[in-house]
């Protein structure tokens, strides 16, 4: 189980550097079609933000600002925004995640249109990745006694 | 130019090899730690090194910096899981 340390440095560095951690992500997925990373690369960033948290301040803390159960939401979300752009571009007349397509929607022309598509795609992908690995993490971390969001339902 | 950082890049695997035998040999688990993290971080350097080379020293950044990132995040988690069982 992951108690709740009292070490002041880790405490404190991670304080500080989780922000960073967390526009960095943001950095990387935005420029994903720019320069490397993405979506996925993104994802794992914040998801690591996420870990350090655990690490630090141990679980009862963490929880409080994402629980297991905000996790599953939150990916589940996440591939709806993927698979939603794409099956609008699908509705709009194009094929599945034509980007080019959403331009009908949006006042830009299609160039600008595939872009602005492949961001939310992006950003999609980026917070189900970060909902997933965090799952995982707190699944592995636990040794499967994995503790309920509410133990009242027990 | 190339040349001297390209010597450089080499030098830095060499010593990889030193910090590996630590990481591999090393008495007790927190050193072995230590060579770990040691390794992580002369990769940096070396993604950096690669980043001068061909000319793309903005891409190579990003990844350094992400690579520094999970470094630090699994050292600590490492420190943390040893903490925790007790050995070392």
């Amino acid at each position: 189980m992951i108690r709740d340390s009292q070490d002041v440095i880790v405490k404190t560095l991670s304080r500080l550097l989780v922000p960073f951690m967390v526009i960095y992500a943001l950095y990387v997925i935005m420029h994903g079609h720019h320069s490397p990373g993405g979506g996925f690369q993104g994802g794992v960033i914040l998801a690591a933000g996420f870990v350090l948290l655990v690490v630090s301040h141990g679980l009862e803390q963490t929880r409080k600002r994402l629980s297991a159960k905000a996790a599953g939401v939150l990916s589940s979300i996440g591939v709806f925004i993927y698979a939603g752009i794409g099956a609008l571009c699908l509705l709009l007349g194009g094929n599945y995640l034509d980007y080019g397509k959403l331009s009908k929607l949006l006042p830009v022309v299609p160039a600008e249109a595939r872009s602005l598509g492949i961001l939310g795609v992006e950003i999609g992908v980026a917070l189900a990745v970060m909902a997933v690995m965090f799952t995982i993490f707190l699944v592995i971390f636990t040794v499967g006694e994995f503790p309920e969001d509410d133990r009242s339902e027990k | 130019m190339i040349d001297f950082f390209l010597i450089l890049s080499v030098g830095m695997c060499v010593l990889v090899l030193f910090c590996l035998y630590r990481g591999t040999f090393g008495p007790g688990v927190l050193n072995r730690a230590a060579g770990i993290s040691a390794i992580g971080t002369k990769t940096l350097i070396i993604l950096l090194l690669m980043g001068v080379i061909y000319d793309r020293i903005d891409m190579f950044i990003d990844i350094s910096m992400a690579y520094a990132l999970l470094n630090f995040i699994g050292t600590v988690v490492l420190a943390k899981y040893i903490e925790t069982t007790g050995e070392a």
